[in-house]
């Protein structure tokens, strides 16, 4: 980062913090944010002005705002999905065996270690993205379709931790707009992965971004999670 | 309202974040119970509003579940983490509402401040550094972090013109920068 940008960075970020940041300008900046000296900068600041937090006499909120939590983040299954569910998975187990038992062995099943939904909200997800067999292959699936102008494509990139490739965002490639796709990585991206704890999604001409960096806005940042085994 | 009531360990409440990380649901409620009655009394001093706290907070939850993937244990800070999402999700929802909080009416709604504990994440020397700044500096900083006021309601609260609130709040910051950082070199 050149001193000049590194300085106006500087001041937006605590003016973000403290909160007189407002509007578009805020907004703007909040796209600024994926970059990791840009998240340091305003750590920084959060860290400098949490001495302002005052002191204040604990507040219960009303039960009606956990209810609400549950709904949006559909926390609580009700008990016939949980069925349909375990029905589902019944079924599936019967085909799949019905179909191994019949074709040749197929390639041995990697497990997903890492996972990550690029969503609107908890409401509308678009893709949830897994690692699978210790960064060997990525899977992408497309839960809803996202919107996407002609002669326009979305890219899927890590963000890797910031002694990674100097913290810059590597290409996954393309996200598919139908069905899923399941690809190899090389060896370049399996390093980018390592540690990384967020993807991020950004808008490029078809074909993807030119220069190997996102050109477009970045529309989403999803957090990589380790999958539970 | 409880007085005086002390805060959940930071050791906890990190441990119960990176349970969340890996959607354990239960660790979120428990989470949610020890931190809501902070960071509802917080929302409250903003948004002064119960009614517009109380859909804030819901916000809030459904953040701090889906970015507990990005809090790092390592940094600490747990709450300090969680308290900053309340107040960046409180300026969202003001500027959703479009919200003018100059002259408002439901100030009863406002929690006490009290003599309960501090959150533990003061930089070393705060109080000095932002006692050697001019009073009407620290009075515009602390009604722009503390209260979510902007530049404009600022002015009018206090009766100064715009352009010297604007530049006393970049100066302010400025100085406590280099007063907290020469002081960290110096500890």
């Amino acid at each position: 980062m050149k001193s000049g940008n590194r300085e106006l960075v500087d001041r937006l970020a605590a003016e973000y913090v403290l909160g007189t940041l407002r509007g578009r300008a805020r907004r703007r900046f909040e796209r600024w944010l994926v970059s990791p000296q840009v998240g340091e900068i305003v750590k920084a600041w959060e860290e400098r002005l949490a001495g302002l937090e005052p002191r204040l006499d604990k507040v219960t909120p009303p039960s009606t705002v956990w209810r609400g939590i549950e709904n949006r983040l559909e926390l609580r299954r009700k008990p016939v999905t949980r069925w349909l569910a375990i029905a589902a998975s019944i079924i599936f187990v019967v085909v799949i065996g019905f179909y191994t038992a019949r074709k040749p062995p197929a390639p041995p099943a990697l497990a997903a270690t890492h996972q990550a939904l690029i969503q609107e909200n908890a409401q509308t997800v678009y893709w949830s993205v897994e690692l699978l067999g210790d960064n060997q292959e990525l899977a992408m699936h497309v839960q809803s379709t996202h919107a996407l102008e002609p002669g326009k494509a979305l890219e899927l990139w890590v963000l890797p931790a910031p002694e990674v490739n100097n913290g810059q965002p590597v290409s996954l490639g393309l996200l598919p707009t139908t069905g899923a796709e399941r690809r190899a990585l090389t060896a370049a991206q399996r390093a980018a992965l390592v540690g990384a704890k967020q993807l991020a999604v950004s808008l490029e001409p078809s074909g993807g971004s030119p220069t190997g960096l996102p050109t477009g806005p970045v529309l989403h940042v999803a957090a990589l999670v380790p999958v539970p085994t | 309202m409880d007085r005086n009531e002390t805060l959940p360990p930071e050791i906890e409440l990190a441990q119960l974040l990176q349970r969340c990380a890996a959607h354990d649901s239960a660790a979120f409620r428990t989470l949610y119970d020890k931190t809501s009655p902070i960071l509802f009394a917080r929302l409250l001093r903003m948004l002064r509003r119960r009614s517009v706290a109380e859909e804030a907070l819901q916000d809030v939850y459904v953040r701090i579940w889906e970015r507990a993937a990005q809090y790092e244990a390592g940094r600490g800070r747990a709450l300090a983490w969680m308290v900053t999402i309340a107040r960046y999700c409180a300026i969202d929802l003001m500027r959703r509402e479009r919200m003018t909080l100059v002259g408002d009416d439901a100030l009863a709604e406002v929690p006490d401040e009290s003599a309960g504990d501090p959150l533990p994440d003061k930089p070393n020397n705060f109080d000095q550094c932002i006692g050697q700044l001019p009073e009407h500096t620290r009075n515009c900083l602390t009604l722009a972090f503390v209260e979510g006021r902007s530049h404009d309601e600022i002015a009018r609260l206090t009766s100064n013109p715009l352009g010297s609130v604007k530049s006393w709040i970049r100066r302010g910051l400025l100085s406590l920068k280099s007063c907290l950082s020469a002081e960290g070199q110096t500890a």
